[in-house]
């Protein structure tokens, strides 16, 4: 997992977090696993293909999901229905989006893979045995956001 | 009369957003599909003014459905409007007759700017 992989991702979801939720995330020490692994209790997945290749997870606590889907929503989320689930979704969507854009620019073509959402802690991702970048996004009022990368070169 | 749209986005998020933007500028939205195939027979069924179309999409990306719409309606008049905004992919679909390409996160004002234009 090169450390270029990342910028990409963090670049974009500020400029996502900005637009959407109206708020400049403050960005927490980097740290590295093993393999992917994420322990936050709601979680979008999202692939990439192409020249770099791999999976991108979103994770956060219940309560920052509600509140990010409230902001994006414009109403408060009162039970966590398919309307806050899509929400949150797209939220992992653009970002990924976004910086796959990023990230071909810079010679890695790449396309991505519509998110799903997995809730429950402990999740371990067996099917790649690439290391993952993680990166805590800290939304002032909101939470936080876990973002986990794990991408190769194809 | 109001122009009607049909909207295409696998997000029913997405879906709701742009519904509430174009109803709220005087739109009509004719019908709303969750992924290519359902747009392209939503696009026959309803026979709209204008398509906005997501590209990531489960069943059928946005470029076939595209594809295939413009086979059926060379005058069809679609819109982008993804997350995606890879060069590669704005210019496979411009050449396959797409009018314009929105990246999302968009503001309200770029839809509703893009869409005036295009069908007023």
């Amino acid at each position: 997992m090169k450390v270029q992989y990342i910028n990409p991702f963090i670049e974009a979801s500020f400029k996502v977090i900005e637009m959407v939720i109206g708020l400049q995330p403050v960005k927490g020490t980097l740290a590295m696993h093993p393999s992917m692994f994420t322990t936050q209790q709601c979680n979008i997945i999202t692939g990439v293909t192409g020249k770099v290749e791999g999976m991108v997870i979103y994770g956060m606590s219940l309560t920052t999901a509600d509140k990010i889907a409230s902001r994006m929503i414009g109403q408060p989320v009162r039970t966590f229905d398919q309307l806050a689930a899509s929400a949150i979704a797209e939220l992992g969507n653009m970002i990924t989006g976004n910086a796959s854009m990023l990230l071909s620019e810079a010679g890695f073509i790449c396309d991505i893979t519509p998110p799903s959402i997995v809730r429950g802690t402990s999740l371990k991702m067996t099917t790649l045995n690439i290391p993952a970048l993680v990166v805590p996004l800290c939304l002032e009022g909101i939470g936080d956001i876990e973002m986990t990368v794990s991408l190769q070169e194809r | 009369m109001a122009k009607r749209i049909l909207i295409t986005d696998d997000a029913l998020f997405m879906r709701v957003t742009l519904r509430n933007i174009l109803e709220k500028n005087g739109y009509e939205v004719a019908g709303e599909a969750a992924n290519g195939r359902e747009s392209i027979e939503m696009y026959q069924q309803v026979k709209p003014d204008l398509v906005t179309m997501d590209i990531t999409m489960p069943e059928m990306d946005g470029i076939s459905a595209l594809k295939e719409i413009k086979k059926v309606d060379p005058n069809a008049t679609i819109v982008m409007c993804t997350a995606m905004g890879q060069k590669q992919m704005v210019m496979e679909a411009v050449s396959a007759g797409a009018k314009d390409f929105i990246v999302k996160p968009f503001q309200p004002d770029k839809v509703l700017e893009s869409i005036q234009k295009l069908i007023g």
